[in-house]
């Protein structure tokens, strides 16, 4: 305990003298036209506590948008390569709307672009018409006038008006592969386009196709995906992708995921945890289980395929159409006679003799065998999924209701309440990393004792941190929405709460870094508790004091950490003031009890 | 529904058919036992080529013809355990113009279908095997492969 005082003295005299300009700004505030509390950092920042990324690592695009860029795209195929916007969709399509790789083939190759693509050639522009007065239609083999019929716009295969709209219709009907429909003639490639297609189909097949259109944009572009939430209609671009690190982004209709896996935002656990953890919870394991043993994902779209019968030659279904070996599931192109034929495949007999499958077998048994300790950790994530789901709603109904009567009783503007919604979508943020540290529990190796038992301290910690938040969010607001309460009360509750936020905030943060590192400095005996870590900042100014550390990176310092940790959300005490004291002492750790050689960590709850 | 011009179709197909058809052809739609005429199901014979191990036999095949026929290929079956590598063990035929998602196209005609799928008895397609035991022989045991076509032919012979 002795360590802990001295701590505190040593920031004691700062904190005081800063807290009295706090106070007296306050005061000033409540006359003043434009009140400033210091927290205008967050107030004008997206107040999704989520959004960790980068900004401009991402964009979201809504329908207007892709649109847009599409017409663009168009127009400079256009002026570039004298074609007429038809043609320009339909190069476009065929290269996934890459503007660049349009021209690089077209420069490259024009005649064999106009032929894969089916554009009808430059020089047989002019086409032959058909010297007869009647012609008979090819699908439904009767006569008709020449002019009542129709040809792709690249080829002379008249068929009649009704049966294009049935082979259109037909086409639109089965999916995406209608963006890339050709003549119905068996021996003809020209490409029907989209003028074609628009003029003759039904207002139904018409929004489908334009639809189609919309959507190849974005599922043709690897850089780019569709937020998965139910009825979004954005899709979220990536600028770069990074090698490593956090895939989380946040819509604009405020559904928070991976832009990865599509999974809902699941910091600090990567992807593969995640994929592994669900189709564990799945309620419909008889099915997984099922599609397990007999399908296998297609390697490219990863749609499952079942394979009924037939050879090991399988080819996906369009518009993937990706052609692979069922065994190893490698490239058909790799395949034939040298690796076997088509019903075995060498390459898989290799690997699976090197023990590459089974290793996969086996770990799947050793999941399934565990099955006491996965009902510990689920209980756990699914509970917190459902205190983050009531947290969701209070959340929602706290800006649609509370707000408003918080605002009459405590005649403050709504602007200035707005670090109540904060402290809420900070607890709504908090249970779903809380949610996936169970995940994370369950997937951390038993045997790695000093991290499972660091993990667990840490997760300890969170859920108190949490706790408190949500308590002053949910009881204490609960007084001044009911009851008469002083003014200056109330300025207290703000800075405890934002105060609050900010400490809770600030110990997320760290944990989901620590967590993503895989904790990986906990090395037991190789860690002293003579190291101090980068001592907390304290105060930027005069008027912002909250935690900021230099290297918020626990990672980087294992024992130092707690030290670190236990400075900066002791600052947080401080800043929320003496009369909180008795509450916020809750965060220090005994750091006399802090055996970190041994890496035993205690606390005071 | 698409116009359902699937009748309209298969009764002109009917009459080209009966207008001029490739020798050693059977194709007809089918009847039932009152007599009605089933323009949806046609069974056909087709003639093993001459001068391949498959001549002498008359291979009967039923095609089916869906409600989005001509926007939608038939479906054309051999018996079920028809030895043909590119034949499926229930006597489905495995042939590019039959495939909905990539060789067929509206303007193929039941001439062009069997026609094709006599070239295919011969000619099979050893990039898409569709049974195990026709596909093996072909490509390990040419002698065998041959015995049994033969075989095969002999168990269909001529109508009579």
């Amino acid at each position: 305990m002795d360590s802990e005082d001295e701590m505190q003295d040593a920031y004691g005299g700062e904190s005081d003298e800063n807290l009295s300009n706090e106070n007296e700004e306050d005061d000033e505030v409540s006359q003043n036209n434009e009140p400033d509390y210091g927290f205008d950092d967050y107030a004008d920042d997206d107040i999704n506590p989520s959004s960790r990324l980068p900004q401009s690592n991402y964009t979201i695009l809504s329908e207007a948008d892709i649109r847009q860029r599409q017409d663009e795209s168009i127009n400079t195929i256009t002026n570039f390569l004298s074609v007429s916007t038809v043609e320009a969709g339909i190069l476009l399509r065929h290269f996934k709307w890459s503007v660049g790789k349009v021209n690089d083939e077209w420069f490259a190759d024009e005649e064999s672009v106009r032929k894969s693509v089916g554009l009808s050639s430059a020089r047989s522009e002019n086409r032959r018409k058909p010297l007869a007065e009647n012609l008979k239609c090819a699908i439904c083999f009767e006569m008709y006038p020449v002019p009542t019929m129709k040809s792709s716009a690249g080829c002379e295969h008249y068929f009649c008006e009704a049966c294009w709209r049935g082979y259109i219709h037909t086409a639109v009907c089965d999916g995406p592969g209608c963006l890339t429909l050709r003549c119905a003639d068996p021996a003809c490639g020209s490409a029907i386009g989209e003028n074609m297609v628009l003029e003759l189909v039904n207002e139904e097949d018409r929004r489908k196709y334009i639809r189609y259109l919309l959507r190849s944009y974005v599922e043709d572009n690897r850089k780019a995906k569709w937020c998965p939430a139910p009825g979004c209609e954005y899709a979220v671009e990536l600028g770069f992708i990074s090698g490593a690190g956090s895939y989380d982004v946040v819509c604009k209709c405020g559904h928070n995921f991976c832009w990865n896996c599509l999974e809902e935002a699941h910091r600090p656990v990567d992807c593969e945890t995640v994929a592994r953890w669900i189709l564990k919870n799945s309620a419909e394991s008889e099915n997984m289980n099922w599609i397990l043993a007999n399908s296998k994902p297609c390697p490219k779209c990863k749609r499952p395929i079942e394979k009924n019968q037939g050879c090991m030659h399988i080819t996906c279904t369009p518009p993937c159409k990706f052609e692979f070996c069922w065994l190893c599931l490698g490239a058909w192109t790799d395949h034939g006679e040298r690796t076997g034929g088509f019903y075995a495949c060498n390459r898989y007999e290799a690997a699976k003799q090197e023990g590459v499958y089974d290793e996969a077998d086996r770990r799947r048994d050793m999941a399934k065998n565990s099955l006491e300790r996965y009902t510990h950790y689920y209980e756990r994530w699914a509970t917190n999924e459902s205190s983050r789901a009531k947290a969701h709603t209070d959340q929602l109904q706290m800006q649609a209701v509370h707000i408003e009567k918080l605002s009459d009783k405590q005649c403050q503007p709504v602007s200035q309440l707005k670090f109540v919604t904060e402290a809420w979508l900070q607890i709504v943020e908090c249970r779903r990393v809380l949610k996936w540290t169970y995940a994370y529990g369950y997937y951390l190796p038993d045997h790695e004792h000093a991290k499972r038992q660091f993990f667990e301290y840490l997760q300890g910690e969170a859920e108190a941190a949490l706790e408190r938040l949500h308590q002053c969010a949910e009881k204490d607001l609960q007084e001044f929405l009911e009851g008469e309460s002083w003014q200056n009360s109330f300025n207290d509750f703000r800075t405890k709460l934002a105060g609050l936020t900010s400490v809770t905030r600030t110990y997320f943060e760290k944990i989901v870094k620590a967590l993503e590192n895989g904790l990986q400095d906990v090395v037991e005996g190789q860690a002293t508790a003579t190291q101090v870590g980068q001592p907390s900042q304290v105060g930027q100014g005069s008027r912002r004091r909250n935690i900021q550390m230099d290297k918020p990176n626990l990672g980087k310092a294992n024992s130092p950490a707690f030290f670190t940790w236990s400075e900066g959300l002791r600052t947080g005490e401080n800043y929320l003031g003496s009369r909180d004291a008795a509450d916020a002492i809750r965060f220090s750790v005994d750091t006399s009890n802090l055996k970190v050689s041994r890496l035993t960590y205690h606390s005071h709850l | 529904m698409s116009g359902g011009i699937a009748r309209g179709r298969l009764a002109e197909e009917r009459k080209a058919w009966r207008k001029n058809h490739p020798h050693g052809f059977v194709a007809r739609p089918d009847s039932g036992p009152d007599g009605s005429m089933n323009l949806m199901v046609w069974q056909c014979t087709l003639p093993g080529k001459t001068g391949t191990d498959w001549e002498g036999g008359f291979f009967p095949l039923a095609i089916h013809f869906s409600e989005d026929y001509p926007s939608k290929p038939p479906k054309c079956k051999f018996p079920a355990g028809f030895f043909h590598p590119n034949v499926y063990p229930s006597g489905t035929v495995c042939l590019s113009i039959l495939n909905e998602d990539s060789g067929w196209r509206p303007a193929i005609t039941v001439k062009q279908i069997l026609v094709g799928i006599q070239e295919l008895l011969d000619q099979p397609n050893p990039a898409d095997p569709a049974q195990t035991e026709a596909y093996q022989l072909f490509i390990q045991d040419p002698e065998e492969y041959k015995r049994r076509v033969k075989l095969q032919a002999k168990n269909y012979p001529p109508p009579v």
